[in-house]
């Protein structure tokens, strides 16, 4: 969706047009979602943040600053919240994985749910300020600019980040054998 | 040796395919003669490609719906409130007429066959003792997660009174049939948090409902003895069937 399409999209919601924020749910639902998921790593959590980010916006329309790209306000909204949500939920301690022998060897091939669950868990053991910029740029596929933009810091400290990201991430799949 | 981080960028840059041909190129003549570079390269790659390879996950199918129905604009109050409105403020009372009315639209619509079966005999006595569901012990509940329908349904105990508790939302007209084949169980009551929004008819055995939006309701059954029984669930969209469940009530030992 293009950013005029978000615009007219908006104006309409702005003048009580349901079907318009409709449009927005069915479009924003799963990367909101996701964003929340990969954040928080849970499904019922994740559902709330969603709900909440949803309603955040449906209240906020007027607040909304048409210079910027609604999909760059809704994550700042969405990574916001999550980022709430821990601190209620007395989760910002990062869970430690723990490296489990299952007896296969690196050679082999692991299959996605599994990719999936040790990603998840070496996502959990890193700060949620990394997480912030690996959920952006590998679960919601924003360029460098586009995450400047949602976190509001230049794109250098983007690259910087997203960097000691990686390099932080790779050290918590070596454990489980992954990398 | 540490990596310059001129290069290290680029090695990030190049993996995110944001790099331009000149740095490109500059990455490139590094790596030919870097290993150490290449093997940062080969191990970033490999962990992006990991990244990517994540499923995203989907939602729950009803959320869409729950957000929806949560966003419904508020509905215009009275500029200058009635006698009746300012009685009705107080919790307890509008729950009271709530739960009237919802007697009277069941006895308006419920089946004669039910009549014949004294289904009503109590009815007096429902409003104070069962209108607060909350108080009802817990028995059993299903979760429902279709396209058409979702929400939960609880079976809750009170007494002699089962009460099936719905808590659901659709975004279009569905059908629900809650069927009990144990014959001492009658229909004896039905209650909305809504004004309106739900139809309810009744037959023997069995009690209808139609519904969209969001909705929060109770049907009450009056349960001779207390004996065991269950109660069949079953949701219709278009007259079709999207899902079916069952709720069992085992009488305490």
């Amino acid at each position: 969706m293009t950013k005029t399409d978000d615009t007219k999209l908006i104006e309409r919601c702005i003048n009580g047009d349901r079907k318009a924020f409709e449009t927005l749910l069915v479009q924003y639902e799963k990367p909101v979602f996701n964003a929340a998921y990969r954040m928080l790593n849970s499904r019922d959590d994740a559902r709330d943040v969603t709900q909440t980010v949803f309603l955040k916006v449906f209240e906020n329309f007027d607040h909304y600053d048409p210079s910027r790209r609604f999909f760059s306000w809704i994550y700042r909204i969405t990574l916001n919240e999550s980022i709430n949500w821990l601190g209620k939920s007395s989760r910002l301690e990062p869970l430690q994985h723990e490296a489990v022998d299952d007896g296969k060897g690196p050679e082999q091939e692991v299959d996605s749910a599994n990719i999936s669950e040790n990603v998840q868990a070496a996502l959990m053991t890193i700060k949620a300020d990394y997480r912030t910029v690996i959920v952006l740029k590998h679960f919601l596929g924003c360029s460098y600019i586009e995450i400047s933009e949602i976190l509001e810091i230049p794109e250098k400290k983007v690259k910087s980040r997203l960097y000691s990201a990686r390099q932080l991430l790779k050290d918590a799949l070596t454990t489980t054998g992954m990398h | 040796m540490a990596i310059e981080q001129k290069y290290t960028d680029l090695i990030n840059a190049d993996i995110d395919g944001e790099i331009s041909d000149d740095d490109k190129a500059a990455l490139d003549a590094f790596l030919s003669e870097n290993a150490e570079g290449r093997a940062l390269h080969s191990e970033l790659s490999s962990l992006c490609t990991s990244l990517d390879a994540v499923e995203p996950a989907e939602p729950p199918r009803h959320l869409r719906h729950v957000i929806m129905s949560s966003v419904n604009p508020p509905s215009p109050e009275p500029a200058t409130p009635g006698m009746l409105q300012g009685l009705l403020a107080a919790p307890a009372l509008r729950y009271a007429a709530i739960f009237a009315a919802g007697v009277f639209l069941t006895l308006s619509l419920v089946s004669s066959d039910q009549i014949f079966n004294h289904a009503f005999d109590d009815v007096t006595g429902l409003v104070g003792s069962i209108a607060d569901p909350v108080n009802a012990e817990l028995v059993n509940s299903v979760s429902v997660d279709e396209s058409q329908v979702a929400g939960t349904v609880s079976l809750r105990r009170s007494g002699t009174m089962l009460i099936l508790d719905f808590d659901l939302a659709s975004a279009d007209p569905i059908e629900i049939e809650a069927g009990y084949t144990n014959p001492s169980i009658w229909f004896n009551g039905f209650a909305q948090l809504e004004s309106n929004g739900t139809s309810v008819s009744a037959g023997t055995g069995r009690v209808t409902l139609g519904m969209q939006g969001k909705r929060r309701y109770a049907v009450y059954l009056h349960n001779e003895g207390g004996r065991q029984t269950t109660v069949n669930l079953q949701f219709k969209a278009d007259g079709e069937i999207v899902h079916e469940a069952s709720l069992d009530y085992e009488p305490a030992e």
